[in-house]
């Protein structure tokens, strides 16, 4: 075995000092008047600024909150149980910040920017504060451009485009982090060769965990990367046991790390999942911090909250290099109920919610998506045309079969007319529905609605839709790809490629059994 | 909260009706012994605080303390504050009252904490150097205390100046762990 010589460890010390110089510190101090459920509140400090860093011993770090008269509140993003009264707090003069970069990608980070992933530490010098000011209005442009959740339904009904803030809403079980981590999955098409030369510009995704089970986020961790998704993924996770600050930060961090790939020019995607569980975190806080309860107990700013955070999403202009940010956040409801607080103020900051409903889901119909209630405000300039084409009749078709429905059970009683709208409903339906981790690319949906709204289903049983559908993409692929590749490149539905579905579709049609 | 607010306004009224008389100085000396006084005596304030005694028996008992070494103006503002109720805040105006001088004259109290007793010439060096650095006249307290090592440790209000030994390593700890395997 080699041996380590004296000299040689003394060399490396001395190498080491060589850089250390001797200065007076200069530094304010404050000293704890009392501590505990993760608030501090300390005497000193005169000259802290408002959500600045401070330092307590033992290497607990935390954020000031409250600047009253003769003390300052600070919220802690460590334990509590280190710290005790009388202990000095020093000042960092920076206010909260994260490291931000491309490093962060495939990385599972703290709000602070620690990782978590046992992968080494993640190198990035650049530093952004984690609270900052949304853009103003000359710095932005209309959303313009797409983003394909590969969820059939959304992107033919309520399509996102980006820079758009959508809310996921429902109940718990209904598949609400199912939509946004597909849409994450879905993206990994916009990193492609193929996608570079339609001049789809890559979408890097941010999945925001605000209070959840440790193993929850694991496990979403493992689906990313299994479907190789991880690759332009960074997760930020705040979980139930993380101290609430850090719960309440943690969708701050993501739209800080967004706000990096926008202001580069890139395309950025962030899932807050979910915004219900900050919103209890900021209630905690403040009632700790003694703020006065409003409605439900949050405090009276619980709307700027969300408010400032979602304004963080937007589409630059041109000049500003054309990057975007999406966010998609999500709100559990309890029993349905989207007149509570939080939902309704969500649901008024953001351009549109897509809904998912319990009974639907147990019903079968998965995606939940209730498309009756759910809306989206701007995407629509941003569907492509081909899509825009179909999804119109669709919207109409399941719109009426929707006024029938009640009348289903009627069967035969009914006249011809109204059958042959809950039939066609009917299938419409099941051809909406998908599984998970299985986005569906733009053009295979818009053949899949198509068909489903010219008639061509009508003569199909309602639970050989999704055979059907699966068989005739296959059989057009193999036979006719062009077909795949006009929608991709002109995305339109120009006259022959209709002319040739049909075609395709009526061939198909002797076939299948 | 609201006890720093009264005791302000306390020691504000007191601050501008000495200096009105220009007692400013025998003022400032009698709060000096008050605030020592009640700070020595725990006993003292637990007796002004407790809603027990009654404030007949709290006037004598500041009387008979203080009568003999505090000026007439000073007894009778204790037994105004009595009167009012706030004997509970003597402690906090007296403390209020001596801050609000020194600012108003421009002197800053700096804590100087070291290893070993200074030199008069070292003291002198300090005094000028800070008085430069403040802008402000000084008011030194000398503590000796061995944690620092080294060196100096200077607090004036909430900006410390740490020239410590102890200090220094423990910038030199954090700079050598820097680059090390962390758990992460």
């Amino acid at each position: 075995m080699a041996e380590v010589r004296p000299d040689e460890i003394s060399a490396i010390l001395r190498k080491q000092l060589s850089g250390f110089e001797s200065e007076t510190d200069i530094y304010d101090v404050g000293t704890v008047l009392q501590v505990g459920d993760g608030i501090a509140r300390v005497y000193g400090l005169s000259k802290v600024m408002m959500s600045e860093l401070v330092e307590f011993p033992n290497d607990v770090f935390g954020m000031v909150l409250n600047l009253d008269e003769d003390s300052v509140g600070c919220v802690l993003f460590g334990e509590s149980t280190k710290i005790k009264e009388g202990d000095t707090v020093k000042r960092t003069k920076r206010v909260a910040s994260m490291p931000v970069g491309e490093s962060m990608l495939g990385r599972v980070i703290t709000p602070l920017g620690v990782p978590v992933d046992g992968k080494g530490a993640i190198s990035s010098e650049k530093f952004l504060p984690i609270e900052r000011k949304a853009l103003g209005v000359i710095q932005r442009q209309p959303v313009k451009e797409p983003l394909q959740t590969g969820i059939t339904a959304i992107d033919a009904m309520i399509p996102i485009g980006r820079g758009q803030r959508e809310l996921i809403i429902g109940d718990r079980q209904t598949g609400k982090t199912a939509v946004a981590v597909d849409t994450i999955i879905n993206q990994k098409y916009t990193h492609t060769e193929e996608a570079k030369e339609l001049g789809i510009k890559p979408v890097y995704c941010i999945y925001v965990a605000v209070g959840q089970k440790s193993s929850t986020v694991a496990q979403v961790v493992a689906k990313l990367q299994e479907h190789d998704a991880m690759e332009y993924t960074t997760v930020i996770a705040a979980t139930a046991n993380e101290p609430t600050p850090l719960q309440f930060i943690a969708p701050y961090a993501g739209a800080t790390l967004g706000e990096f790939f926008r202001d580069n020019g890139k395309h950025a995607l962030v899932v807050y999942d979910d915004l219900s569980k900050q919103a209890v975190a900021y209630r905690e806080l403040s009632l700790l911090l003694r703020r006065p309860p409003g409605r439900e107990a949050y405090p009276g700013d619980v709307f700027y909250l969300h408010s400032r955070l979602l304004e963080r999403a937007s589409k630059l202009s041109e000049e500003m290099g054309g990057g975007s940010l999406t966010a998609l956040p999500i709100i559990e409801t309890q029993q349905g109920d989207v007149s509570a607080y939080i939902p309704t103020n969500v649901i008024s900051i953001t351009d549109g919610q897509i809904y998912l409903e319990s009974n639907l889901f147990n019903a079968g119909v998965r995606p939940a998506i209730n498309v009756g209630i759910s809306v989206s405000r701007v995407g629509g300039n941003a569907q492509i045309k081909a899509m825009k084409k179909v999804a119109g009749s669709l919207k109409l078709d399941l719109a009426q079969y929707r006024e029938l429905e009640a009348f289903a059970k009627f069967g035969s009683d009914l006249d011809k007319a109204t059958q042959k709208t809950l039939a066609k409903g009917a299938r419409l339906v099941e051809l909406l529905k998908q599984g998970q981790y299985a986005p569906v690319p733009v053009e295979r949906q818009v053949v899949s609605i198509y068909l489903g709204t010219n008639g061509y289903l009508d003569n199909i049983a309602v639970h050989d839709v999704k055979r059907f559908e699966k068989e005739i993409l296959e059989f057009i692929e193999v036979k006719n790809n062009k077909i795949f590749e006009a929608i991709k490149k002109e995305k339109q539905l120009s006259d022959s490629v209709i002319a040739d579905i049909k075609k395709a579709a009526d061939e198909f049609l002797a076939v299948f059994k | 909260m609201n006890e720093s607010k009264v005791s302000n306004r306390y020691a504000n009224s007191l601050l501008s009706s000495a200096s009105e008389e220009g007692k400013l100085d025998s003022i400032a000396k009698d709060m000096e012994l008050i605030y020592s006084t009640i700070k020595a005596n725990s006993s003292l304030g637990k007796a002004l605080s407790s809603p027990i005694v009654r404030s007949q028996i709290k006037v004598s008992i500041l009387e008979e303390i203080f009568k003999k070494k505090v000026s007439k103006e000073t007894m009778d503002f204790l037994k105004f504050v009595v009167e009012k109720n706030r004997e509970d805040l003597l402690e906090n105006i007296a403390k209020k009252f001596l801050d609000l001088r020194d600012q108003k004259l421009g002197v800053v109290n700096v804590d100087v904490r070291s290893a070993v007793e200074l030199s008069e010439t070292q003291k002198k060096k300090l005094r000028e150097n800070f008085e430069k650095l403040l802008n402000k006249k000084v008011r030194f307290s000398f503590v000796i205390d061995e944690s620092v090592i080294g060196g100096f440790i200077a607090k004036a209000g909430d900006t410390v100046y740490d020239a410590s030994l102890s200090h220094q390593l423990e910038i030199l700890k954090k700079q050598f762990l820097k680059g090390g395997a962390s758990l992460n």
